[in-house]
């Protein structure tokens, strides 16, 4: 799942960064730029950390 | 008494609301327009007269019996005699002056931005008791070590290859006479335009590069980039390996913090976004709180994942055991260390005191400290109304807080902004700590993704808020002219800007960060064993202990 969770991070970053090729509207650009945010902050917390806390020390 | 509690919190959060509401209509409130000179308006400037080499030769100059009687006022003392002249037969020249005034300005800007880089060193002092003293005497010796050889390691690394992706294509820059040589950048065909990636000039200081002002730059980009590695050994304190330890900050140093440090700094793409995409000024980010401390504060936080909790950090329904550091008093000198050198890391960035529209240094000098001191208010505050006591080390994590919030953003506001941004900065690290540990159910010993990482990120964002268009800046280095200017002040683009910039941080940094520690964790390996993590890592992991004449109580049992 760790590298599931990398790969959506980094799928948020591209459709940020691909926010000013895809449209030239500010408003539009400022969502897709969120979206992609968010969609990170769910790779990292919502993906990655869930995975590697199934093994956590405190659990053993 | 839980009433009471609820009314304080509300109460706090009352006063902090009006605070930001009246810097906002401060914020929105038209800026009258500059008066017209009226000489200006009302007749044509008078033609300058010419200067020649006569007038020059007639400049008043004190006579030899003047200097030895000594000059205590100071008025003779800096004369057209001490102008190196160029031909002795020819006598001082109109050239002779010229040149003067020309390397004087470079000089000026040498002089300034060596001694904020010096300021910026002796941080690492302060982050290395910091982060001891918030560790426990058991590892006193290995939390110090790492500090100090983060030093090290990181330059190494910066030297070989970190500095020429960062800087390799920064060139011009007139403040440092040019730097012409770091004037190569690799580029990629992106939606119609060439995307900045890294810089190839400037490795190992070697050809060209061997070059005055390009060692200013090194030197004060060199100590940025250590401030950016030193953050992720607070957060993995007191269990990482120190052989892992020096793997993943030689690789930090050497890629992933140049690389962010290119696109944002060295004329890469994200700088860029204002000239090439109609979005401001591009990615602003005047003294790091993006580059520098959310690069560390986001590579702490995948370290945090990767490398796990300390042993008795949680119970075993997951709620969090409280481990005091073992000496808050250098916790808090270390606090104020940094916070003096942060003078050097947010003024010194103008990366020059002369011409340029530099004299702005006092703007951001005083941005700096009501920033920081509105950040140990908000935190404090926090502390005092929710848990009943202005808990000492998170009053220095919000001095932090607000220090590195106003990092990105000090060249760009004014005091009203600064204040606001410190105040959000110091609320928000308690806020993220809770959620760190609470939450996420992470280690993070100092609280420095709190501090670097969600405060850096406020940074970024608050300069697409608050940057009010009066500065000098940005114009000459993003290829768009005028200032930069935020929301509140007009340019939605500059936010849009700014917020490509933390989808960055977030998606492509950490995911670099993340990737490289999870190799080394496969390859090397980060955490020490169990044992030597409850016997302390001083003598296991460095040979000596910390406080050899102390006794060492040991570790009392965790509630499971």
């Amino acid at each position: 799942m760790g590298f599931v969770g990398v790969i959506v991070t980094f799928a948020g970053f591209l459709l940020a960064a691909a926010s000013v090729g895809i449209s030239s509207s500010t408003t539009v650009r400022l969502g897709l730029v969120v979206v992609g945010i968010i969609i990170s902050l769910v790779g990292i917390m919502g993906v990655i950390n869930p995975a590697y806390q199934k093994n956590a020390v405190w659990k053993k | 008494m839980k009433t009471r509690i609820i009314r304080r919190v509300a109460l706090a959060f009352s006063i902090m609301w009006c605070l930001a509401l009246a810097g906002v209509v401060y914020a929105q409130a038209p800026a009258a327009a500059a008066p017209e000179p009226a000489a200006a308006a009302q007749a044509p400037a008078a033609a300058p007269v010419p200067i020649t080499d006569a007038d020059i030769k007639n400049a008043p100059t004190p006579k030899p019996e003047e200097k030895t009687a000594g000059d205590p006022g100071g008025a003779i003392t800096g004369n057209p005699a001490d102008i190196p002249v160029g031909d002795m037969k020819k006598g001082l020249t109109i050239q002779d002056v010229v040149g003067a005034v020309g390397q004087n300005i470079v000089a000026t800007n040498f002089v300034w931005t060596l001694v904020t880089g010096f300021l910026v060193m002796f941080m690492q002092a302060g982050f290395a008791i910091v982060e001891t003293g918030l560790a426990r005497a058991k590892n006193a010796n290995h939390t110090m070590m790492m500090n100090f050889m983060v030093y090290g390691v990181g330059m190494l690394a910066y030297w070989l290859i970190g500095f020429a992706i960062q800087m390799g294509g920064v060139a011009p820059n007139s403040n440092l006479g040019g730097l012409a040589p770091l004037n190569h950048e690799f580029t990629m065909h992106v939606f119609g335009k060439d995307w900045g990636l890294f810089g190839t000039q400037g490795v190992m200081l070697g050809g060209h590069t061997y070059d005055v002002g390009v060692m200013v730059m090194f030197l004060f980009q060199m100590v940025f980039m250590d401030t950016a590695l030193t953050i992720v050994t607070g957060t993995a304190a007191e269990r990482w390996k120190y052989s892992a330890f020096v793997i993943s900050s030689f690789i930090m140093g050497a890629f992933t913090y140049p690389l962010y440090g290119n696109w944002a700094w060295g004329g890469g793409w994200l700088q860029m976004l204002g000239s090439n995409y109609g979005l401001g000024h591009g990615y602003a980010d005047f003294a790091g709180s993006g580059v520098v401390h959310a690069v560390g504060g986001i590579t702490a936080l995948a370290m945090a994942i990767i490398i796990g909790p300390r042993i008795g950090k949680f119970r075993r329904d997951g709620t969090p055991n409280a481990i005091p550091g073992h000496d808050i008093v250098i916790v808090l000198l270390g606090c104020f260390i940094l916070a003096f050198g942060w003078f050097g890391f947010n003024p010194g960035s103008t990366l020059g005191a002369a011409t340029n529209g530099n004299l702005r240094i006092s703007s951001v000098a005083v941005n700096t400290m009501l920033a920081g001191m509105a950040g140990s208010f908000g935190a404090m505050y926090y502390m005092w109304m929710r848990y009943g006591k202005p808990d000492a080390s998170m009053t220095g994590n919000g001095l932090l807080a607000g220090l590195v919030a106003i990092t990105a953003p000090s060249g760009f506001v004014n005091p009203m902004g600064s204040v606001i941004i410190g105040l959000v900065a110091g609320v928000l690290c308690a806020l993220s700590v809770e959620f760190v540990e609470r939450v996420l159910k992470l280690d993070d010993v100092v609280g420095a993704i709190s501090v670097h990482g969600t405060n850096g990120i406020w940074g970024v964002i608050s300069v697409g808020l608050f940057a009010d268009g009066k500065s000098n800046y940005g114009g000459a280095w993003s290829g768009v002219p005028g200032s930069v200017t935020g929301l509140f002040y007009g340019d939605a683009g500059q936010l849009v800007a700014q917020l490509i910039g933390v989808a960055t941080l977030i998606g492509c940094v950490f995911t670099i960060s993340f990737v490289i520690n999870a190799v080394v964790e496969v390859i090397w390996g980060h955490r020490v064993t169990a044992k030597i993590e409850l016997d302390g890592l001083d003598i296991p992991e460095m040979g000596a202990l910390g406080y050899p004449e102390f006794v060492l109580k040991p570790e009392p049992a965790m509630e499971a």
